[in-house]
């Protein structure tokens, strides 16, 4: 494998190449879903091959292949700076890449028990059993649940001297079950929705989830929601549990903090960002509770790694501090343009993409509230539980989510169960007007496996830390209305 | 070039085409010859993708890439596994049909699941365009570099991606069904910025001759300027003139939402227990059509079965969903020639969806509305409601006051909730040019008209 890293590189500077990386990655995974009992996907996909990138004339390219022999990866090097070339005839100023010391290190995800040691009849077991369970439901139509096993070697050189081996699993497990009415469809999702909660983690996940001892709980509720009183429509005061501030973090903070987008890199498609450097350091992002890091070493996070996939080290790094806009997502090419260096989120899907700023860890830091407290504190508003639909304008200032569960709360007590719960805002309204953060023994890191950004597009699983919080005045019940 | 049965050339980038169907053919033959299971289906995509991509008014990412994948299918019984590969050598081949196999062996038995299809005649379908398949890099940067120019003229900052594919399929399975279908995709966006707005245009071709870089790039710089110093406007129910791409956005929603059978079956889609009932207005005429022009179809499935034009939406009243095998057992009908791409977990779903079209343009709907909001585009659109195929989302780069039958001034971005079928029943003019839109990683695309919709439910606005 060095032969084939050291070729590569080779290649690319004798073509003239001023700098180059390479990444080869063997990918696997498995995908088990079950649905009412029976298996609907039973899948094990498995990839490999080479991305090359190079830096010509201070301009970029890439070329990627599946085919490792040694010729393909030469032909592939000398297309990336061809390539390069052509981008050269359109740029205005030469890309510089932030300093960086070459690492020479091997890394890996820690695990208790490797998921795909694990026998595949009691990984279908477990799921047959869960969704049996939510099936004695009547009400339920569909009972699915799902696990997900990821593994990727990566092994990455540039011609800074960097050589660096990764092997990263991530798992992921859920169930949810689907009421469905004459005129309504109703999901209720455990641990979360997008398919359940995923980890940088083992076997160990599965297992600590303990998916077939919720699923008459999750079915009940499903079932439920379809007689449910409708979200009422004003607004009130709103307290999300914290898988939906996991995903209010993704969207409104994560998204807006990368510095691509605020330098217009992703103005064509997934868009820029509110958060523009001039703000750095002096934006009032939130209240004084609320603070936010990019942390890619955080234990279980999907964004955890060893080094970024430009052979930048794993860091932690503050984006908003007791409220203030202080931090940015970075990469090699960006961090320079605004006075910064590199911390260390470049992620590509696979070999055949090129790393793109995603993030890492994006955490909410635990507050000082119990959840019980919390509620108890709150005379009359809404509990909102677990995302069911997420839409944010192209900057990052209008959302409208919506979740599947709410729960009236009315004189510091739950109450009702309402059904097609929405709530709107803009971000640092919204993020100014949280006044309580629950603490550590609410705190999760969440992870989600489908987000998308770039041209072509790339989806990278990611991970946002978060508990429970309280925001006052919020608009509620704006799905429906005349 | 691979639209006969010769060997590929190598493009100017120096990239070999799409598999032939000789060479596609040998690989599923040694890949069937490898598997030891009772029935064995083998689908391969073979891809050269190259995109050049622009911010700033310089291009800051330019990529290419060439990768397969072959999917194996073993089935033993009522048992079936599936593991898939990127080599294609025959190592690989027999590792991923010994992998298949052994899935199958551990898989519970599932009573519906279906046998592969027997042989079946696809259509041909005309979809290989050798030059777009040939593109360089050199001629995208060339193509690219007047509007960045332009654009910095003016101060505009100009972004976006113009992007080609070859791409071909083929299917085989243990019965001797064998399909295989090359094509092309060339696909051009940009989105052009003002200090205080955006302007945004997107075209989908076949053959990326189609694609007019330099005149693209003036409706992206005219729309920025035009919309400069945006204004708020209050939210409420306004007529909108929505134009192709934003009808598509809305009308996109209701592939996943329940135009496939299995949604349908398992009372998900907002067609259950809907069938032959009037569901939008009567001008609406919604296909699944893989062999219009615009729809970039295939001519047969991921199961290898010949795609049929099905008609979902007759002037307004539900006709019929989409259908694979599975679905299509269940219902006592034949496959329709859905198959999904594996894992397949929605079901069936209409690939290739055309709207129908009328006799207006956007100028005579704009000039017949005396005031209403013009949007280019919408963006973030998301499920609020599935049964009343209910979406939120954001206009984007363009959105416009209509006052007195002509476009005013630019406004801030506004968010709308709208059923998709309220929106099909109230749209009161049609557009005579359809254009196609396409989505999730060139999965499907959707062609559609203008329309204009009466009492449009926007619910907030943005700051810009």
């Amino acid at each position: 494998m060095d032969d084939l890293l050291d070729r590569a590189l080779n290649a690319a500077q004798l073509a003239g190449a001023s700098y180059a990386d390479v990444r080869v990655v063997e990918a696997r995974s498995q995908i088990i879903e079950v649905k009412n009992r029976k298996v609907a996907t039973l899948q094990e996909p498995s990839s490999a091959g080479v991305g090359i990138r190079v830096l010509i004339d201070g301009a970029w390219g890439f070329a990627a292949s599946a085919d490792l022999e040694l010729e393909e990866v030469e032909r592939c090097a000398r297309l990336a700076c061809r390539v390069a070339r052509a981008s050269a005839r359109v740029r205005r100023e030469p890309i510089r890449l932030s300093r960086l010391e070459p690492y020479r290190a091997r890394w890996e995800t820690p695990l208790a028990r490797d998921p795909f040691s694990v026998s595949l009849a009691d990984k279908i077991a477990l799921l047959v059993e869960a969704t049996g369970v939510m099936e004695r439901e009547p009400k339920v139509r569909v009972a699915q649940g799902g696990l997900h096993f990821w593994e990727e070697r990566k092994r990455f050189a540039s011609t800074e001297g960097a050589r660096i081996e990764q092997r990263i699993v991530h798992s992921g497990a859920g169930i949810s079950a689907w009421a469905a009415g004459e005129t309504d469809l109703q999901v209720r999702s455990y641990p979360n929705s997008f398919g359940g909660q995923y980890e940088s983690a083992g076997y160990e996940l599965v297992e600590r989830l303990d998916l077939a001892g919720h699923a008459a709980e999750t079915a009940a509720t499903a079932a439920a929601l379809l007689e449910a009183p409708l979200c009422p429509a004003g607004t009130t005061t709103v307290i999300l549990d914290g898988s939906q501030v996991s995903l209010q973090v993704h969207e409104s903070c994560g998204h807006p903090a990368e510095l691509d987008r605020a330098l217009g890199h992703e103005a064509n498609f997934a868009g820029t960002s509110f958060l523009t450097p001039d703000q750095l350091g002096t934006l009032r992002y939130g209240s004084q509770v609320v603070n936010l890091v990019a942390d890619a070493t955080s234990a279980r996070g999907l964004g955890t790694f060893g080094f970024d996939d430009e052979g930048v080290p794993a860091q932690k790094v503050d984006l908003v501090r007791e409220g203030r806009f202080v931090g940015y997502l970075t990469s090699r090419e960006t961090a320079p343009l605004v006075g910064l260096e590199s911390n260390g989120t470049m992620r590509a899907e696979a070999w055949s993409h090129i790393p793109l700023i995603r993030m890492t860890n994006i955490n909410l830091e635990p507050g000082a509230w119990k959840l019980e407290d919390l509620i108890a504190d709150t005379d009359e508003g809404i509990y909102m539980e677990t995302n069911r639909s997420w839409s944010i304008d192209d900057r990052r200032y209008n959302f409208q989510f919506g979740t599947e569960v709410g729960r009236e709360i009315k004189r510091g007590k739950r109450g009702r169960l309402l059904r097609n719960c929405t709530y709107t805002g803009i971000t640092p309204e919204f993020w100014n007007r949280c006044d309580g953060v629950c603490d550590a023994s609410d705190w999760e890191i969440w992870g989600t496996p489908t987000w998308g950004k770039g041209q072509p597009s790339q989806v990278m699983r990611t991970a946002q830390g978060a508990a429970a919080a309280r925001f006052r005045d919020v608009q509620v019940g704006v799905g429906y209305g005349t | 070039m691979t639209g006969g049965d010769g060997a590929p050339l190598e493009t100017a980038a120096g990239t070999a085409e799409s598999l032939s169907p000789r060479e596609a053919r040998q690989i599923l033959e040694e890949a069937l010859a490898m598997s030891a299971a009772e029935h064995t289906e083998v689908l391969l995509e073979s891809r050269n993708a190259s995109l050049t991509r622009f911010a700033n008014n310089q291009i800051h990412q330019n990529v290419a890439a060439r990768d397969h994948e072959l999917v194996l299918r073993a089935i033993v019984g009522r048992r079936a596994g599936q593991a898939s590969t990127n080599r294609l050598d025959s190592t690989a081949l027999r590792q991923v049909a010994d992998r298949a196999l052994a899935l199958a062996r551990l898989s519970p038995e599932d009573p519906e699941l279906p046998e592969p299809g027997a042989p079946a005649e696809a259509p041909s379908l005309d979809a290989f365009d050798p030059a777009t398949a040939a593109s360089a890099p050199e001629e995208r940067a060339a193509a690219v570099a007047p509007l960045c120019g332009d654009s910095a003229a003016r101060g505009l900052d100009a972004s976006g991606a113009y992007e080609v594919r070859a791409v071909s399929l083929a299917y085989a399975n243990s019965l001797g069904r064998f399909a295989h279908h090359s094509g092309t995709y060339a696909h051009f966006t940009c989105t052009v910025r003002t200090e205080s707005s955006s302007g945004w245009v997107d075209r989908h071709r076949r053959d990326l001759r189609e694609l007019d870089i330099e005149r693209l790039g003036r409706i992206g710089i005219e729309k920025a300027e035009r919309s400069r110093d945006p204004q708020g406007i209050e939210p409420g129910r306004y007529t909108v003139v929505l134009e192709p791409s934003a009808v598509a956005e809305l009308v996109g929603f209701l592939v996943y939402l329940g135009l496939g059978a299995q949604a349908e079956q398992e009372g998900r889609s907002f067609l259950s227990g809907r069938m032959g009932q009037r569901i939008t207005g009567e001008r609406t005429v919604l296909a699944d059509d893989p062999f219009h022009p615009g729809a970039m179809g295939t001519p047969f499935d991921h199961e290898g079965t010949p795609r049929r034009r099905v008609v979902l939406i007759e002037n307004g009243i539900a006709r019929a969903v989409v259908h694979d095998r599975r679905t299509a057992r269940k219902a006592g009908v034949e496959s329709t020639g859905h198959a999904s791409p594996p894992p397949a977990t929605e079901g069936p779903l209409p690939y290739s969806l055309v709207l129908g079209g009328g006799d207006s343009s956007v100028e005579e709907m704009i000039a017949s509305t005396n005031r209403g909001i013009l949007v280019t585009r919408f963006w973030y659109c998301r499920v609020v409601d599935p049964k009343q195929t209910l979406i939120t989302g954001m206009t984007r780069d363009g959105t416009f006051l209509i006052e007195g039958g002509h476009v005013s001034r630019g406004l801030r971005n506004l968010r709308f909730n709208e059923s998709v079928l309220d929106v099909l029943t109230r749209a009161d003019a049609y557009g005579r040019v359809a254009e196609p839109t396409v989505f999730d990683f060139g999965h499907y695309a959707v062609v559609t008209p203008a329309l204009r919709v009466p009492e449009f439910r926007f619910t907030g606005v943005s700051p810009f």
